[in-house]
C-alpha cells in the first residue's frame, strides 16, 4: 500500500500499536488465532507451528511448538485456537484426526498437553467455550463433533450431524450451552452440549457447504455463515425460525468469516480459492465491499481480529506462506472507486443524473472535500439501527430536459427539416433560410443569411443567384465580388454610425448598386464614385449630422428608386484610375473593423433594403471586380463558416455550403468540408432525419461524402429474359446478349425508374406498370407469373 | 434481508425533471438515438429504460454480474442492439437484443480485478470495445465475425488502476478524397484513458495493430475519475475534458494534430471530487457532475474562456440552459 499509517489505540491500559506489515513463514499456513494479550500469534499449518510476538515494526518469532526429530502427522494442523481465557492454553486439530492440546506452561521444549484420537478423518475446526476454561468442541470430516473436559482423557460427550462432514464448530456467546455446527451439505445445527442425542434445531443455510460460521460478538443471537455458494448470510437465531437478515454476495466461495470488532454491521471473509484477498463487508451493503485487503499473493486461510475490541488490527496467514498484520486504514475500500454519479448527455439536448438520494440529505452538514480519502458517504452518517439502510444507499435517477429555447437540440431539428437548399434562386433560398432561422429564434443565423443573401445577390443580381453547384461547377461564375462586411455590424440595431440615409445617397446619386441587367451609369456617377474624398465625405461625414434621418430609412422609399443608382457590372472595368485613389477615410475604417475594409476596395457604402424588418448596410461597394481578389468574400464568409461549425453549428456551416456551392467551396480546404459534411450527416441520422441526410449526400460535391449514398446499397438484377444474374454492369446481359431493361408493357429500354417484378424479373417503366396492374395482376410479358409490387 | 427499492415514480415530481428511485446508480447512458437509458446499479443489474416522449418504461432488467455494475455502453445501431457493461465481478458483458428481448451475447473475464470502464469505438472501426480495469490494464474487445471477439490487452496502463476509457471520434489522416470509394479509408484509432497515477494517456494504434502510448497529460494531483474525448464536430480540433478526485476540471486541446501538443485549460476548480464530465453531441457544452451533488453546464465564449451557463441542483430540477446556440455569448 503506498501509505502506511500507524494506529494506536487505547484499550483499557494495553495499548495496540502498529502498522501494516507482514513477515515470510516457512511454510502455508492453514489457520491463525490470537493470543489475548494481543501481542501474540500463533500460525499452524501442515509443517508449521509457530507463535510470533507482534511487535511495532514487526513479526517476531517467539516459539517454534514443531519439535521432536521426526514430524508426526499429530503436528499436521488443519486449525489451531488460542484459548481466550488461558494464555497458555492451545488447541489443534490435525489433519489425521487428532485434537491435540498445548500447554505453553510447560517448562519443557515440547509444550504437547494432551492427545486425542477419537475422530476417525481430520479434524476441521477446534473451538474453545468461551466461559467454561476446560471445555473443548471438535468438528471432523467424519460428520461428528466431540466435546471434550480438558480435565479428562477423552470425550465427554459426541454429537453426530448425521450428515457427511462437520466443516465448523463454535460456542454460542449468548447461550452457555448453544454451539452452531456447518455442514457440507449447505445446513447448519444448534446443538444443546447437554442433548449429544439430537440437535436443537437445523436449517438448510446455503446451497453448497456452508465453510464456517461466526456468531456477532455483540448482537448475540446473529449468526454470520459463509459458503460455497459465494454468499454470506447473517442469520436471527433469537426467533423460532432462525431468519436471514442479510446476504452479501461475494465474487469467491467464503473460506472464513469474522465479525468486525466493535463495527455492529461490519465482517470479514476470505476465499478458499481463486481469490486471494480478504474483504470487509458491511452487511447492509451487500454488494461492494466497504474495504479490501490485497496483501496476499496466495489463497488466505486464517483471519483473526487482533483485539476483540479493536476494529483497526486485521491479522491474516495465507498459502504464500506470510503472515499479515492489515490496518483498516490503510485498506483499498473499491467503494471509492467507485463512480457514485451517473451523467449523460442525451441526443436532444437532456441530461440524465443518476446520484445518492442520500447525498440531499447529508448536503446542509457536509464538510468541503479535504482531499482526503474519506469514508464512503453512506456510512458517515450516524445510523440509527432502525433505519432501513437500503433507502440510504439507494439513489435517484432524474431526467432534466432543457427549456424550450434552452440548450435542446430541437432547433437543429426543425432547421434541418424547413431549411431548402436547392432547387431555387439563391436569393429565395437565403430568404427561406432566414426566415426559418427567424421563426425559430435564431436571429444570428437569419441575420446571416440574409447577409449572405446580400453578397451575392444584390437586388437585381438574380441571374447570377443559380449559381449553385448545379450551374456552377468549374467555377465559370465569374461572380463579382461586390460587398464587404463586418459580421458584428450586421446585427440589427446597431450603431447609427453604419446606417446611412438612403435618402441622402440618392440625392447625391451616387449610390451604388451592382444590377448586371441594368445599364443606368453615368459619368458623373463614375466620377463621383471614384473621388475617394467625396463619398467618403458622403458616406460617414454626413452621417453625423443627419441621425436623425437615418432612422427614417423605409424600404418602401428606398425601392423605387433602386433604378437610378444601379451600377452595372460592365461598366466596372472602365474605371482604372481607382487604383490611383487614396486610401479611404480613416473614419470609414472606424467605423467598419473589419480589416478587409480598406479604402482601395471599397468606397462606397451602399444601403440594400433585403427585409422589411431590417435595415441592412452593405459597408462598402467593390468596384472592380476584376481588381479585387476573387476571394475577397470567400474569407470572410469562410471564416463565418469556421466561426459556425466552432459554435458547434455545423449545420450552419454545411448549409451555406450547399447553398453558395462553387462561390466559396474553393475558398475552404476539402477536408473541412468533408469533414462538416460527415459530422453532419452523422448528427442527422442521430436525429433519424435520412431524407434531409440523403439531400445532403446528394448535394454534397465531396466525392467521398456523395459516395456514402451508394456505400451500402447493393442491388443484385437479373436478365429479364435468360433469368440469371447480371454480372457486368451495362444494358445488355452477357449471357443472353439482349437489352435487359426492356418495358414489358411498351417494349422500350427503360431509362429512369424502372420497376420490376421479384419474381419473374419482368418490369418496365413505373407508369405503364402500374396502367397494366389497373387491369390485370399477370405479368405483362405473358410469363404468367403473378406479379407482385410492394 | 435488504429490500430494495425499485419501484419507478412515474408521476413526475415537476414539470421538468422527472425521478425513479432505484439502487445507487452508478451509470445512466442514452442510445445513439436518445430513445433509451440504460442504467447500471450496485444491485448487480443493468435496467433499460424507454424514455421516449418524457415518459421511462422499464423495457429490460439484465442479470448476469455477479458484483455491482459500473458502467454501460451502447453501441452503434447499425451493428444492431447492443449493450455492454462492466462489473466489480472482473467481468464485462455484452449483451444483444434478438428479437426484443435482450440476452447475454458474450462475457469477457480476462481483467483481474474490477472493470471500471466500458467505451466503444466509433462506429468506423467496426464493434471495439474498449474496457479499462483497476487491474491497470486496458482490454480491447474487437468483434471478428460470428460470435468471436479479438482480445488485445495493454498491461499495466496505468498503476493502481484505470478508471475511465473514452474514444477519440473517427478521423481520416489526409483527405477522404484520396481513397476510392469502397476502399475501407485507413483510421488512426485513438483513445484516452484515465487512471489512479492521476495520469491522462492517449494510445493509439500501430500500423502492426500494437497499441502504444502516445502521450502523457499531466495536470491531475490526484485520481482521474473521468475522460471524455469531445465529439469532432466542425473543426480540426480536438478535446478532451478530464476531472478528477482533486475537483479539477481540465480542458485539453491539440489544435495541430501533427505536432501533437496538448495544452491543458482549467475549466473550474470544484470543492469536492468530480465524477463525470460529458459532452453535449455538438461538443459545445460540456455537463459536469460531482460530489457536490450538481451538474453543470459549461460552454466556451469567444474569448476561449469556459463559462458556466447553468447550475442543477439535482434535488431542484431544471437544467435553465440559457443560452440557444451560443447568441448571447457572441454578443
Amino acid at each position: 500500500m503506498e501509505k502506511m499509517s500507524r494506529v494506536t489505540t487505547a484499550l483499557g491500559g494495553s495499548v495496540l500499536t502498529g502498522r501494516t506489515m507482514h513477515c515470510h513463514l516457512d511454510a502455508p499456513a492453514n489457520a491463525i488465532s490470537v493470543c489475548r494479550d494481543a501481542a501474540q500469534v500463533v500460525v499452524a499449518g501442515r509443517s508449521i507451528f509457530k507463535i510470533y510476538a507482534i511487535e511495532e515494526e514487526q513479526f517476531v518469532e517467539k516459539l517454534n511448538l514443531r519439535v521432536g526429530r521426526k514430524p508426526s502427522l499429530n503436528l499436521s494442523c488443519a486449525d489451531v485456537v488460542w484459548h481466550q481465557m488461558d494464555e497458555n492454553l492451545l488447541a489443534t486439530a490435525a489433519t489425521n484426526g487428532v485434537v491435540v492440546t498445548w500447554n505453553l506452561g510447560r517448562p519443557s521444549r515440547n509444550k504437547q498437553d494432551q492427545l486425542f484420537t477419537e475422530h476417525k478423518r481430520t479434524v476441521n475446526k477446534v473451538c474453545f467455550h468461551p466461559t467454561e476454561a476446560h471445555v473443548l468442541l471438535s468438528g471432523s470430516q467424519d460428520g461428528f463433533m466431540k466435546c471434550f473436559d480438558l480435565r479428562r482423557k477423552d470425550s465427554v460427550s459426541t454429537f453426530s450431524g448425521q450428515s457427511e462432514s462437520v466443516r465448523d464448530v463454535q460456542f454460542s456467546i449468548r447461550d452457555y450451552f448453544t454451539f452452531a455446527s456447518t455442514f457440507e451439505n449447505g445446513n447448519v445445527q444448534l446443538w444443546d452440549i447437554r442433548r449429544p442425542d439430537r440437535c436443537e434445531r437445523m436449517f438448510t443455510a446455503h446451497n453448497g457447504p456452508v465453510f464456517c460460521c461466526d456468531w456477532h460478538p455483540e448482537d448475540r443471537g446473529w449468526l454470520a455463515t459463509g459458503g460455497r455458494d459465494k454468499m454470506v448470510k447473517v442469520w436471527d437465531m433469537t426467533t423460532h425460525r432462525a431468519k436471514e437478515m442479510h446476504c452479501v454476495q461475494t465474487i469467491a466461495s467464503v473460506a472464513r468469516v469474522k465479525w468486525r470488532p466493535e463495527c455492529r454491521h461490519h465482517l470479514a471473509t476470505c476465499s478458499m480459492m481463486v481469490d486471494h484477498n480478504i474483504y470487509v463487508w458491511d452487511v447492509r451493503r451487500p454488494f461492494v465491499p466497504a474495504a479490501m485487503f490485497e496483501e496476499h499473493r496466495d489463497v488466505t486461510t486464517g483471519i483473526a481480529w487482533r483485539h476483540p475490541h479493536d476494529p483497526s488490527f486485521l491479522l491474516s496467514g495465507s498459502k504464500d506462506s506470510s503472515l499479515c498484520q492489515h490496518l483498516f486504514r490503510d485498506a483499498s475500500q473499491p467503494v471509492e472507486r467507485a463512480n457514485p454519479e451517473g451523467l449523460c448527455y442525451g441526443l436532444f439536448g437532456d441530461l440524465a443524473f443518476a446520484a445518492k438520494e442520500s447525498l440531499v440529505a447529508a448536503e446542509s452538514g457536509r464538510k468541503p472535500y479535504t482531499g482526503d480519502r474519506r469514508h464512503p458517504i453512506f456510512f458517515k452518517r450516524k445510523l440509527d439501527p432502525a433505519e432501513p439502510f437500503a433507502g440510504l444507499a439507494s439513489s435517484a435517477l432524474s431526467v432534466f430536459e432543457t427549456e424550450p429555447g434552452g440548450g435542446g437540440m430541437r432547433w437543429f431539428v426543425d432547421t434541418a427539416e424547413r431549411y431548402a437548399l436547392a432547387g431555387r434562386p439563391l436569393a429565395e433560398l437565403c430568404d427561406h433560410n432566414a426566415k426559418v432561422a427567424r421563426e425559430l429564434g435564431r436571429n444570428q443565423v437569419a441575420q446571416t443569411w440574409t447577409m449572405l443573401r446580400i453578397i451575392y445577390c444584390s437586388p437585381g443580381l438574380v441571374p447570377t443567384a443559380n449559381l449553385n453547384h448545379s450551374v456552377g461547377k468549374g467555377g465559370s461564375c465569374g461572380l463579382p465580388l461586390m460587398n464587404s462586411f463586418n459580421l458584428k455590424d450586421m446585427a440589427p440595431g446597431l450603431g447609427s454610425e453604419t446606417r446611412l440615409d438612403r435618402s441622402k445617397g440618392d440625392a447625391r446619386s451616387d449610390t451604388v448598386l451592382l444590377d448586371s441587367s441594368a445599364t443606368l451609369i453615368t459619368n458623373e456617377d463614375n466620377e463621383e464614385t471614384e473621388g475617394s474624398d467625396v463619398p467618403a465625405d458622403y458616406l460617414l461625414g454626413d452621417v453625423e449630422g443627419e441621425e436623425d434621418e437615418l432612422y427614417l430609412l423605409d424600404p418602401e422609399h428606398a425601392h423605387p428608386e433602386d433604378p437610378e443608382c444601379v451600377l452595372p457590372q460592365e461598366a466596372f472595368p472602365l474605371r482604372h484610375e481607382i487604383v490611383d485613389t487614396p486610401p479611404g477615410p480613416e473614419h470609414l475604417q472606424d467605423k467598419a473593423d473589419s480589416p478587409h475594409v480598406s479604402g482601395s476596395e471599397a468606397d462606397v457604402a451602399s444601403l440594400a433594403p433585403v427585409d422589411s424588418s431590417f435595415s441592412l448596410l452593405s459597408v462598402s461597394h467593390a468596384l472592380y471586380d476584376s481588381r479585387l481578389p476573387p476571394d475577397f468574400f470567400g474569407v470572410l464568409v469562410r471564416d463565418m463558416l469556421h466561426f459556425y461549425a466552432e459554435q458547434g453549428d455545423v449545420q450552419m456551416a454545411v448549409s451555406v455550403l450547399i447553398v453558395l456551392g462553387e462561390r466559396v467551396r474553393k475558398d475552404i480546404d476539402e477536408q473541412t468540408q468533408e469533414h462538416w459534411y460527415t459530422s453532419y450527416i452523422d448528427l442527422l441520422q442521430r436525429f433519424r432525419l435520412w431524407n434531409v441526410s440523403n439531400e445532403v449526400v446528394k448535394l454534397s460535391t465531396s466525392r467521398a461524402v456523395s459516395c456514402l449514398n451508394q456505400a451500402s446499397t447493393t442491388l443484385h438484377v437479373n436478365c429479364s429474359h435468360c433469368k440469371r444474374p447480371m454480372s457486368s454492369r451495362g444494358w445488355v446481359c452477357d449471357r443472353c446478349h439482349r437489352c435487359a431493361s426492356m418495358c414489358a408493357v411498351c417494349h422500350h429500354v427503360v431509362k429512369g425508374l424502372f420497376v420490376w417484378c421479384q419474381g419473374c424479373s419482368h418490369g418496365g417503366h413505373l407508369q405503364h406498370i402500374m396502367k397494366w396492374l389497373e387491369g390485370s395482376s399477370h405479368c405483362p410479358a405473358g410469363c404468367g407469373h403473378l406479379c407482385e409490387y410492394s | 434481508m435488504v429490500s430494495v427499492i425499485n419501484t419507478v415514480d412515474t408521476s413526475h415530481e415537476d414539470m421538468i425533471a422527472s425521478r425513479a428511485v432505484l439502487p445507487l446508480q452508478h451509470d445512466a447512458q442514452m442510445d445513439y438515438y436518445g430513445t433509451r437509458l440504460a442504467t447500471c446499479s450496485s444491485d448487480r443489474s443493468v435496467k433499460i429504460f424507454d424514455v421516449r416522449n418524457g415518459g421511462q418504461i422499464l423495457i429490460a432488467d439484465l442479470r448476469g454480474h455477479e458484483g455491482p455494475v459500473w458502467q454501460v455502453a451502447w453501441a452503434h445501431p447499425m451493428y444492431g442492439n447492443i449493450l455492454a457493461s462492466c462489473s466489480y465481478d472482473r467481468k464485462v458483458i455484452i449483451w444483444r437484443e434478438e428479437n426484443g428481448t435482450w440476452e447475454k451475447s458474450h462475457e469477457h473475464a480476462g481483467h483481474d480485478s474490477s472493470v471500471n470502464s466500458v467505451c466503444w469505438a466509433p462506429h468506423d472501426y467496426g464493434l471495439i470495445l474498449a474496457c479499462g480495469s483497476s487491474d491497470g490494464a486496458i482490454s480491447l474487445l474487437t468483434y471478428t465475425g460470428e460470435g468471436q471477439w479479438e482480445v488485445k490487452k495493454i498491461n499495466n496502463a496505468h498503476t493502481i488502476g484505470c478508471n475511465a476509457v473514452s474514444w477519440a471520434p473517427a478521423v481520416v489522416p489526409g483527405s477522404l478524397i484520396d481513397h476510392p470509394s469502397g476502399q475501407k479509408p485507413n483510421y488512426i484509432k485513438r483513445f484516452a484513458s484515465g487512471g489512479c497515477d492521476n495520469l491522462i494517456k492517449l494510445w493509439k494504434e500501430e500500423e502492426d495493430g500494437q497499441w502504444k502510448e502516445e502521450q502523457k497529460l499531466e495536470a491531475h494531483s490526484d485520481w482521474v475519475r473521468d475522460v471524455a474525448w469531445a465529439p469532432s464536430i466542425g473543426l480540426p480540433t480536438s478535446t478532451i475534458a478530464s476531472c478528477s478526485q482533486d475537483g479539477r476540471v481540465f480542458i485539453w486541446t491539440c489544435d495541430d494534430a501533427s505536432s501533437n501538443t496538448w495544452s491543458p485549460k482549467l475549466l473550474h476548480k470544484f470543492n469536492d471530487v468530480v465524477w463525470h464530465v460529458s459532452w453535449s453531441i455538438t461538443a459545445n457544452i460540456l455537463a459536469v457532475s460531482g460530489g457536490d451533488n450538481k451538474v453543470t453546464l459549461w460552454k466556451e465564449s469567444v474569448d476561449g474562456q469556459w463559462v458556466c451557463i447553468s447550475d442543477v441542483n439535482k434535488g431542484q430540477g431544471s437544467v435553465s440552459a440559457s443560452v440557444t446556440e451560443g447568441q448571447q455569448n457572441e454578443q
